[in-house]
């Protein structure tokens, strides 16, 4: 298949009252046409932060400081701010976590749909209204013409999480960013917003970046899981892979923390102990080595690269960045 | 579906937020006095001279600190001026002062407010300072400088061109007075507009929908007009209200003290300075430019404090 998005050694900080706070370390990652890639890890590891970093949509504390980020073979990191608002308005779409806040409360739904569409595609209002309230039908809003008309507090959250999905597909991108789309909703909505955008990818042929912290709710969703841990990749592979032969300590504990039907009840779940990293300074060795119970010499002194092993299940290798070898327990050389 | 009827519902809704405000304005009795009042300046400062009764320079030497009566309403002043007509006249300065030195303090802080707000980092850090520093001079010090040091160069010059050129436009300095002392007003003033835009930009900067917006690739100008300006407009217009009446009390302190406008032209703080020298005498040359200051004063409090109620959604019940 054909690449849609490459993702080079790309570093985010912040910068912060005394110092750097370094968000993101070197995210490297590539995307096919039509492809959905899940991205894990606990909260404040990075996910937002390296995904926004993609479309620079990134507050002014924040700077990319190394590495680069090609859409198409274009090189976004590097370009004009006039053309990237252009790639967001055109290539890229974006669906946030919080549905209540990420609508402006003084604006129609329709005034907001359109906003991005009208500028770019210079077309007239009523087309670009029209077109609104096709792709409002099309995420399962009943009755579309007439809440183009209606105020963003008149919407339930479900809707309104719709109504940020025809958003961000209005203007046909060929990438979707969705951070954490469903955690601010209860769980049959959750659901139904799943199964919406599975339906749509199949539909429209588009690109996925599903970010969450619920490895759970990538099964039977996405095609390859990419586990970030303190602004790292640590591991990354197709999904069964993920799910059947996990290769870092980290996803191991994660896969282990998800409770299943026969966790008996009363029993307490498994979780991974420790505190996640301190991002201020930057580690010497493994970011998850403090808390790593497979934690060998070498660990603490070197950073483990990403590195490609074969994949169990199909062509695409399995990358994992640990020194020790989880198959044959080894410590790799 | 047509344009026209997604578009109408839309404008009858923003027209409802606006009108909220007025129907709240409008309960408060007391901002209604202040409305009223302001209105009532307005229109004595821009038709006022025009309908007055005698010129405001025409002196009657015969008729000298004459108190109120049918012919001179407020009396005449120590050179037979009618009073009233120079309270008229003086209300005309008043409001071209504080306009201008409203208009231009807006601009600047407008400009600076948002650019501090929306660009953060060293702008922002650069803009605090400015403001900083700009709040920490005392705008009586400030005028008093620019007079002695700009002022005689300048009518020096207008002077010196009228000599040359016989163009009648240099003949009249006094617009050299109203210049300096809205220009080094303004120049003073902005911070606090400044503030408010910038205080505005940062609080919405980081709401997520602004966010989602610049996810669309809808520019920073779009964003600014769409979604600061509409939300920091109550605000700006409150400090508009407090800040003409500021601008008009501290004109007339200024040319009181002798550094603002200067007699012939009449202002209502050099009108206070000529009664205080014989109100004991004749309480009554005092008595009409202080009044109708005072009334000024209190009514642009009434109106800007109404305002703040009326367009602050925290303050409805
Ligand atoms: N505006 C900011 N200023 C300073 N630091 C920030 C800012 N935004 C994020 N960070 C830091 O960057 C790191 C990564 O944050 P990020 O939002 O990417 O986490 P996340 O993986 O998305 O977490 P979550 O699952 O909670 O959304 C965190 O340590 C966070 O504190
Ligand atoms: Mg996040």
């Amino acid at each position: 298949m054909a690449k849609l998005l490459e993702v080079n050694n790309l570093h985010t900080r912040f910068k912060v009252r005394n110092g750097y706070l370094h968000a993101v370390n070197g995210v490297s990652f590539s995307l096919d046409k039509g492809e959905m890639l899940g991205v894990v890890g606990e909260s404040g590891c990075g996910k937002s932060v390296s995904m926004m970093s993609l479309i620079r949509l990134l507050p002014p504390a924040a700077q990319i400081t190394e590495g680069e980020v090609l859409l198409d073979g274009e090189d976004i990191t590097h370009a004009s701010v006039s053309r990237v608002n252009a790639i967001r308005g055109s290539k890229v779409g974006m669906i946030f976590q919080d549905p209540m806040t990420s609508l402006n409360p003084f604006m129609k739904i329709g005034d907001q749909l359109i906003e991005g569409i009208v500028y770019h595609k210079k077309i007239t209002k009523a087309d670009a209204l029209q077109q609104a309230a096709k792709y409002l039908k099309m995420v399962g809003i009943s009755n579309a013409e007439h809440r183009l008309n209606e105020y963003p507090h008149q919407l339930s959250g479900g809707m309104r999480q719709r109504v940020m999905i025809a958003m961000a597909l209005l203007n046909e991108p060929s990438l979707v960013i969705a951070d954490e789309p469903t955690t601010a909703l209860d769980v049959t909505i959750q659901a139904q917003i799943v199964e919406l955008v599975k339906s749509l990818r199949e539909k429209l042929n588009m690109s996925i970046i599903w970010i969450t912290h619920d490895l759970s709710l990538l099964a039977g969703m996405v095609d390859r899981i990419m586990v970030m841990y303190g602004g790292y990749v640590v591991e990354e592979a197709v999904l069964d892979d993920i799910y059947k032969s996990p290769l870092h300590p980290y996803t191991i504990g994660l896969l282990k923390s998800i409770p299943s039907l026969k966790t008996e009840a009363g029993s307490r779940l498994p979780s991974i102990p420790g505190a996640p990293p301190n991002l201020f300074s930057q580690p010497t060795g493994c970011p998850f080595a403090p808390r790593c119970t497979y934690r060998v010499d070498r660990c603490q002194s070197e950073v483990p690269a990403l590195t490609a092993v074969p994949g169990e299940t199909g062509e695409r290798p399995h990358r994992v960045a640990c020194w020790v070898d989880m198959r044959g327990k080894g410590v790799k050389q | 579906m047509t344009d026209q009827a997604l578009l109408l519902p839309q404008e009858e809704k923003q027209f409802s937020l606006a009108k909220d405000a007025f129907i709240r304005l409008v309960a408060n009795r007391l901002a209604v006095v202040g409305m009223v009042l302001v209105v009532f300046l307005f229109f004595v400062a821009i038709f006022g001279p025009y309908l007055t009764p005698y010129d405001f320079l025409s002196q009657d030497l015969l008729a000298r600190n004459k108190p109120p009566s049918w012919e001179h309403w407020f009396g005449t002043d120590d050179l037979g001026r009618d009073i009233l007509s120079r309270v008229i006249y003086g209300s005309r300065t008043a409001v071209i002062v504080g306009f201008s030195t409203v208009s231009f303090s807006l601009v600047i802080g407008l400009f600076l407010g948002a650019l501090g707000g929306y660009f953060g980092g060293k702008v922002d850090a650069f803009i605090v300072w400015l403001i900083d520093i700009t709040m920490s001079i005392p705008s009586l010090l400030l005028v008093i400088v620019i007079n002695v040091s700009l002022k005689p160069p300048l009518v020096n010059w207008m002077d010196a061109q009228f000599v040359a050129t016989g163009n009648e436009f240099y003949r009249n300095t006094i617009w050299v007075d109203f210049v300096l002392v809205f220009g080094s007003l303004a120049l003073i003033k902005w911070p606090k507009a400044a503030r408010i835009i910038r205080g505005q930009i940062l609080s919405i900067r980081n709401k997520n929908y602004v966010v989602a917006a610049e996810a669309l690739g809808v520019p920073t100008s779009k964003i600014v007009r769409r979604y600061v300006i509409p939300n920091a407009i109550g605000p700006i217009i409150v400090y508009i209200s407090a800040a003409l009446g500021e601008a008009m009390v501290l004109e007339s302190s200024f040319s009181f003290l002798g550094v603002g406008v200067r007699p012939p032209i009449p202002s209502w703080g050099n009108m206070i300075s000529d009664g205080l020298r014989i109100w004991q005498l004749y309480p009554h040359v005092l008595a009409a430019p202080a009044a109708v200051l005072a009334v000024v004063t209190i009514a642009f409090s009434f109106l800007g404090d109404g305002l703040n109620d009326a367009l602050n959604p925290r303050q409805w019940k």
